[in-house]
């Protein structure tokens, strides 16, 4: 710590010195330059950076590619550099105007891809790295950064079913290639290991890379198997700029589960109490949402340069009340120094998001309620009639059913999420080639939620553990903190050891921990809603009948890491790494583990020289990458209260039991991949691509397995079980199939695979059933309908085969031989939730100053379990008393059994979805005007679906109820999918 | 300059270094207790004993565990499949049926209930040990009593056990055979008497505990069932194990038989051994929930909404009002056909068992309306009426069908989790258990004691005539009604040999490996030194 207070005086004294020898400079410099950047397709980039080179002074090009610079004399030479694009250097000579071309087929294999702890060309990188830029990124309606990536890289799903707008995306590499710990990548928002990836704005972003391999997310350790995401926020350039995007979107949904009309559920046998109600159509609207960012940025000549931004987004969601507003600042500042061998960033990012998010069972209701039950009702309040509490709202009695209008009318259910990021680092080149870098960061979150069921409220079930309807008012309120420090040095060195051999090595140390805790309260019976925010006022407190809970913990991560690039001639590149990290989380006998790679890469386009062919970059790649205890103390044989106390000479006391048993062997998971892949570029650059073979073995597997009691004081003992083998190709493809100054079309595919087995489990539990997943009330618990067996593909959906009916209309199921039987016991595979392969397909049109960018994405092969349809598709007097009736195709009124569960109910998910398409025009200004850009665009998202899925999103389900071992689960709760549309400008000046 | 400046940012980072390798989890428990850090004062070294008592509470007045066993497959309970309700896979109906599979959730929780009870005991026992104190020797027997009384249940609902009685032990326990199982739990449970206290229901001290009378009652019960367990009937020690019970005059019958069962039920003289249950300090007693209808929500004031489960079936609820199987004092009784129209019927004390009959809203004469009655299979109209008729098993029996179970106290504004205490073992179980014991010894069922301890419990509880004379099915038929949903049923059963006949909704049995349920299959897996019991 002394040393930042050391760091900041000299710091103040270089700057000045700094600032006073740039301004000399200027006075005597002489040469204005001017002009224009533009890509492949002559359309200009905005905010690409030039630098003079030997020193800080640069600028930043405008909206229009255009950029203005004065230099000191005539051989000043300026580095042109975009992330993502490849770097140029330009030697200005006579000319006054310098226009420049930043093409791919200058060399793609330049690009600036950032991999973990630094950056490499595209040709120096031997491990799977996908990068997308801004320019890539999913336009529209777009409030989560995932959102931004979805369908854009080979091997990277990112999937949310329905329209919740307060929902999260599930991420995931290369499939799963975990048991018990975080199945999401990683996320290094500029250095900040471990972020959120919604800690910046996704206005704020430059671009992403995707660390795939092993090799790659070995670096990172125990925290790199479910690979690795690299968030890097734009930068200032020299010239100030001031930049507005805004859009508004409307919002509607576009599909409801099938069900029965009110005169249908009439004519089938259900109580008609005399109206006609559309419940899907009373809970939705369309929402309508607006998103604006205001960006500052720009830089002196003393070596600063600065970006700031605020971003404001009012989301509606399309479920009535729901929806959330979020106020998002972000500021980055660099500061060079020392003739620019000092440089000090400070990043900071403050976010306030304010949700209310609905109750997602007034889906499940909407579907279910009775059709022909008006909104509400003049009956006297009481048991006698259809005012069961008093509300007006018209209720019944029934088992998880309630006025969905009600549900989302009466109650409140909100929440408050702050995040404050601080990341800071220094870094200085001590002699040419070697740099150290300090780097401080922090992040803070907490997350307040409040709920509050008002008294005449029917539906308690609405709150964990809740049921019935008599609470006389119920709130909950809850508060979690979070607080997480990064502190890391790195020493880097890099030096051409010959004139055709360079060396790049860095060493770091790395030290990270975190905290948690949190409040929770429950409480009911109030003496009026209008205090409720206040629950002290609950009379729960004076009887005992309030629920509270809390808690703190708290780990701690330590890692030792280095790394060496070698790059013989830009032909043959060869890296190899190795991280020692430990972690509080592992048992005493397992502290500290080694994360092992080595990749290279050779150019086989430099050794043969193949007709048509501009470059081919054959690369393997082998690494090893941990998993963490997906909590603290899991290796700790811990006592809990019992929650029920004990008489104790008439005094009831607290009982303690061993809650969790002692495993000093806990260890991390252990990922091993091996990767092979090429890269190329053919006809003048104009098709390129990359292609990836991935094999990996998740060994020692994390589980929270049953063990005997006794000898186990307890039932359960979190313990490394088993391996998963994961294998799958990917490939990425870009093709300029028209490529011309007025009109041009690239079209972009990627695909990949997946193919996840269970590969083996301890001989203590082999023959074990875990991944078991449970159907649920009403009516069909302890019925499993997913399963993970050792030998066999993860993602099993599991039950009896349906056979059809008997002529009673009885169910009628597979024996195991192919009779068909009425009883259901024989059970077997009718599924995988998960899917064969995913397919990505981006179509870019240019036509002047219009540009057409549409993309169509899907998943193929997954099964889904339609809930809706299990529970519901049932006409039988005894359902269609109590609930409204699912009528999808499969429908069949000849039915007399009883709901259950069967193959019947496993749906083919494979679907294509027209996700987004965006039709831009950019104006033309002056460059001297005050707009300097302006660009209009209109987006449609979720366009169309095609698919089989009877349900209303055939997205897949990578978890159920948190299981991540039953994907394929359309949960009862899932919001509707929904279209939308948004309209946006641009403008810079 | 620069260079220094290298210097001392390097020190500075190496310094941070050093300090920062510790990983210790020490460092990070916040808010957890381990074995380390807890267990330091006489108060938390009484709350970890506390556990070997806790673990009862959410057993016995719950639908999750030993209750499912010994209740759902006798002739005295059903849990129908209603529609869209109580399907759950199909576990309940396999109850019924003697069907259950080691898959199915009822023996699964039920064992590691109790075999979580046989741990727990033990390490209480390993922390008592060391003590070697008076006090805490006469507090291990007691804890050993209580592990017997685990094993107890394990012996008549598995059989063929792992006996565990050492905490330290490390590999999985292999099955014992039943005979050995009923050795031990004898053998413990005589060790342990000398060092019980001698004290009845009103005692603060050992409330809720076991004691003499606790362990004396469970060597009666063991006795009685001994044929069953082992082959060998000991009669006269079950005579002995009751007389100890009875001569020591601290129990009696209740005049009035439902207050064994009110809410403030505690300090009842007929009361051996109760689980202490209160709705906020001692949860699990969740009856309300598993028995009433969705609407009777309403008519206590519940504060959380019924699940329309369990109930009992018209040949066990006609057994107390036809006059025929019980005489006695004649009345106006909910009858048997499908709308429970009144009849005339013998008007048994304890009718009180069931809540049966057309049901009202807290204010007790507004009818109280169920929303989902269906006019088909509905004839008496929208008001919930709770008929003994019950139209079917599975998988559509109506809704507003079964007695519900009504023999503990419901009160207004209950949560749901009821405050009454459970009567684990009462006297009324040690009278009948002395009579059987007589008359099966003296092969006479008309043993003049035995008639007249049976005839005590008629005239005293159930205010109807005596019985003249009494054969095995009349007395099984009384012990039935005095006994109803106390867990005694299935053994009864088992003894009498009616457990394996045709009963409603139940077919005969083509094998008797039933009377023993499978070891669940989890455990199985997870103790690849057991085997699984006979037939499954």
């Amino acid at each position: 710590m002394n040393m930042h207070f050391y760091f900041f005086k000299r710091f103040k004294y270089v700057t000045i010195l700094a600032i006073t020898m740039l301004f000399c400079t200027a006075v005597f410099a002489q040469v204005a330059i001017q002009g224009k950047v533009t890509d492949n397709t002559g359309n200009g980039l905005p905010g690409v950076s030039v630098l003079i080179k030997g020193s800080s002074v640069g600028t930043s090009t405008d909206v229009n590619g255009s950029y203005s610079l004065t230099v000191p004399n005539s051989k000043a030479v300026l580095i042109f550099s975009y992330v993502g694009f490849p770097t140029q250097e330009v030697e200005v000579g006579s000319k006054t105007t310098l226009n420049v071309s930043l093409l791919p087929n200058q060399g793609q294999l330049n690009e600036v891809v950032v991999v973990g702890y630094g950056t490499q060309r595209r040709k120096e990188v031997t491990s799977a790295v996908a990068t997308v830029t801004a320019a890539q990124f999913n336009k529209g309606n777009i409030s989560d950064v995932s959102q931004l990536l979805q369908g854009k890289v080979a091997g990277l799903s990112i999937s949310k079913p329905g329209g919740n707008p307060n929902g999260g995306f599930t991420l995931r590499l290369r499939g799963l290639s975990t048991l018990g710990a975080n199945t999401s990548p990683l996320v290094v928002v500029d250095g900040q290991v471990g972020a959120d990836i919604n800690t910046v704005d996704p206005n704020d972003i430059q671009s992403i890379d995707v660390l795939k391999d092993a090799a790659s997310g070995a670096i990172y350790g125990t925290r790199g198997s479910s690979g690795v995401i690299i968030i890097t926020t734009k930068r200032g350039g020299r010239t100030p700029t001031v930049a507005y995007n805004g859009s508004v979107t409307a919002e509607d949904p576009v599909e409801f589960t099938p069900h029965m009309t009110a005169a249908e559920y009439v004519k089938a046998g259900g109580k008609d109490l005399g109206a006609s109600t559309d419940w899907n159509d009373e809970i939705t609207r369309t929402a309508v949402s607006q998103i604006h960012n205001l960006s500052f940025s720009g830089g002196s000549g003393g070596g600063t340069s600065y970006i700031a931004s605020l971003n404001y987004r009012d989301v509606q969601g399309v479920a009535i009340t729901t929806g959330f507003n979020q106020l998002n600042a972000h500021f980055g500042l660099t500061q060079k120094a020392l003739k620019d061998r000092l440089t000090f960033t400070i990043d900071g990012n403050a976010t306030r998001r304010s949700s209310t998010f609905g109750w997602d069972r007034a889906f499940q209701y909407a579907t279910i309620f009775n059709p022909t039950a008006p909104l509400r009702t003049t009956d006297a309040p009481g048991a006698g009639g259809l005012n069961l509490t008093g509300s007006g709202y018209v209720e019944q009695n029934f088992v998880e059913y309630a006025n969905p209008l009600a549900v989302l009318e009466q109650n409140t259910n909100k929440g408050t999420l702050k995040r404050m990021n601080i990341n800071t680092s220094g870094q200085i080149e001590i002699i040419h080639g070697l740099k150290f870098l300090m780097r401080y960061a922090q992040e803070n979150t907490s997350n307040f939620r409040s709920a509050y069921l008002p008294k005449t409220s029917f539906d308690t079930r609405l709150l964990d553990g809740g049921s019935g309807f008599t609470k006389n008012g119920l709130a909950q309120q809850q508060d979690n903190e979070s607080h997480t420090q990064l502190f890391e040095s790195i020493l880097s060195f890099e030096k051409k050891v010959s004139s055709k051999l360079n060396l790049n090595a860095l060493a770091g140390y790395s030290y990270q921990d975190f905290l948690y805790n949190g409040l929770y309260v429950r409480a009911g019976d109030f003496l009026s809603d209008v205090n409720a925010d206040n629950i002290t006022n609950a009379g729960d407190f004076k009887n005992g009948k309030a629920i509270s809970n809390s808690y703190k913990n708290g780990s701690r991560l330590v890692a030792f890491f280095g790394r060496v690039n070698l790059n013989y001639n830009d032909f043959a590149f060869l890296s190899a790494s190795l991280r020692r990290e430990g972690s509080t989380q592992f048992g005493t006998n397992n502290k500290w583990g080694n994360f092992p790679a080595v990749s290279a890469g050779l150019d086989i386009g430099k050794l043969v020289s193949v007709n048509k062919v501009n470059s081919l970059k054959l690369r393997a790649s082998y690494g090893v990458t941990g998993a963490l205890p997906p909590n603290s103390y899991l290796s700790q044989f811990l006592y809990g209260p019992t929650g029920r106390s004990f008489l104790y000479n008439g005094v009831y006391i607290p009982a303690y039991e061993p809650t969790q048993n002692s495993n000093p062997d806990l260890k991390w998971e252990k990922k091993a991949e091996f990767d092979i892949g090429l890269d190329f570029a053919m006809f003048n650059n104009r098709l390129t691509g990359s292609a990836d073979y991935y094999n990996r073995k998740t060994s020692d597997l994390l589980f929270n397995a049953t063990v005997p009691v006794p000898p186990y004081p307890t039932d359960r003992r979190w313990m490394n079980i088993g391996t998963l083998e994961n294998t799958g190709i990917e490939f990425l493809v870009a093709y300029d199939v028209i490529k011309s100054k007025a009109f041009n079309w690239n079209t972009s595919v990627n695909f990949s695979t997946f193919n996840i087995k269970l590969a083996s489990l301890n001989k203590d539990l082999a023959g074990t059933v875990i991944g078991a997943s449970n159907l649920g009330s009403p009516g069909q618990e302890q019925t499993q309908i997913t399963r993970a067996v050792e030998g066999e593909s993860i993602g099993l959906i599991w039950g009896p085969v349906y056979k059809g009916l008997d002529p009673t209309g009885k169910f009628l199921f597979d024996d195991g031989t192919g009779k068909a039987v009425l009883s259901d016991a024989y059970k077997t595979k009718i599924g995988n939730g998960l899917p064969d392969f995913e397919l990505g397909w981006t179509n870019t049109f240019r036509y002047k100053n219009f540009d057409l960018n549409f993309f169509l994405r899907g998943s193929f092969g997954h099964d889904i379990v339609n809930t809706y349809r299990a529970f519901f598709e049932n006409s039988t007097p005894t359902n269609i008393a109590s609930y409204n009736v699912v009528t999808s195709k499969y429908f069949n009124t000849a039915l007399t059994s009883q709901p259950t569960f069967s193959s019947l109910y496993v749906e083919k998910g494979t679907f294509v979805k027209l996700d987004n398409a965006t039709l831009g025009y950019d104006f033309d200004f002056k460059n001297d005007g005050a707009i300097k850009g302006l660009r209009a665009f209109v987006n449609g998202q979720n366009l169309f679906v095609i698919t089989d899925y009877t349900g209303i999103d055939p997205e897949v389900r990578y978890s159920y109820g948190g299981n991540i071992l039953a994907p394929g689960v359309d949960a009862r709760d899932t919001w509707v999918r929904t279209r939308s549309f948004t309209f946006g400008i641009n403008l810079k000046f | 300059m620069k260079i220094i400046s290298f210097k001392k940012y390097s020190i500075a980072g190496l310094m941070v270094i050093a300090s920062c390798t510790n990983l210790d989890e020490k460092n990070y428990l916040y808010d957890t207790a381990t074995n380390q850090n807890f267990g330091q004062t006489d108060a938390e070294v009484v709350s970890l004993m506390a556990a070997a008592y806790t673990n009862l509470y959410g057993s016995f007045g719950s639908d999750g565990s030993i209750m499912r066993l010994e209740e759902v497959p006798t002739d005295e309970i059903v849990v129908p499949q209603r529609g869209p309700d109580w399907g759950d896979g199909g576990h309940w109906v396999r109850l019924k049926l003697h069907t259950t599979k080691p898959d199915d959730g009822g023996p699964g929780n039920t064992w590691s209930f109790l075999f979580k009870g046989v741990n727990t005991c033990n390490r209480v026992l390993s922390i008592l040990e060391p003590i070697g104190t008076p006090a805490s020797t006469k507090f291990m027997s007691e804890i050993k009593a209580l592990r017997a009384i685990y094993y107890y249940w394990l012996l008549d609902l598995f059989g063929n056990v792992p006996i565990s009685t050492d905490f330290t032990q490390t590999d999985p326990p292999p099955n014992n055979t039943r005979k050995e199982v009923y050795d031990f739990v004898e053998k413990e449970l005589l060790a342990a008497l000398p060092d019980l206290q001698k004290t009845g229901p009103n005692d603060n001290g050992t409330y809720g505990r076991v004691n003499y009378y606790t362990a004396e009652t469970v060597l009666a019960k063991l006795y009685l069932n001994a044929e069953v367990y082992t082959g060998t009937a000991q009669w006269d020690k079950a005579i002995a194990a009751s007389d100890e019970i009875i001569n020591s005059n601290l129990f009696s019958l209740m005049p009035n038989y439902s207050d064994n069962f009110k809410k403030d039920n505690k300090g009842g003289t007929e009361s051996i051994w109760v689980i202490p249950y209160d709705e906020i300090q001692a949860t699990g007693f969740q009856l309300p929930h598993m028995t009433l209808h969705m609407a009777s929500q309403e008519t206590y004031k519940m504060g959380g909404q019924p699940w329309n489960g369990w109930a009992s079936v018209q040949e066990f609820y006609n057994s107390y009002i036809d006059p025929a199987q019980n005489p006695g004092p004649q009345g106006t009784v909910v009858g048997l056909d499908p709308k429970g129209t009144p009849i005339q019927g013998t008007k048994d004390k304890r009718l009180g068992n069931f809540i049966v009959g057309p049901q009202f809203t807290s204010d007790g004469v507004s009818p109280l309306n169920d929303a989902g009655y269906e006019a088909a299979s509905d004839p008496d109209g929208p008001q919930l009426n709770f008929t003994p008729y019950m139209n079917e098993l599975v998988p559509a029996a109506w809704r507003q069908t079964g007695a519900r179970i009504g023999k503990y106290e419901f009160y207004k504004g209950m949560t749901g989790q009821l405050s009454n205490d459970w009567v684990l073992f009462r006297y009324a179980d040690i009278l009948l258990t002395k009579a059987e014991a007589l008359a099966r010894k003296a092969a006479n069922w008309n043993d003049p004691t035995a008639l007249a301890l049976v005839n005590q419990i008629r005239t005293v509880h159930g205010g109807v005539t005596p019985y003249a004379t009494m054969t095995a099915a009349t007395f099984l038929a009384e012990r039935g009604r005095e006994m109803f949903f106390e867990c005694t049923r299935r053994q009864d059963q088992i003894r009498f040999d009616t457990y394996n006949s045709a009963f409603r909704f139940h077919p005969a049995d083509p094998s008797k490996h039933v009377n023993l349920f499978p070891i669940p299959e989890s455990v199985l897996n997870a103790n690849k030194n057991l085997k699984q019991n006979p037939g499954y």
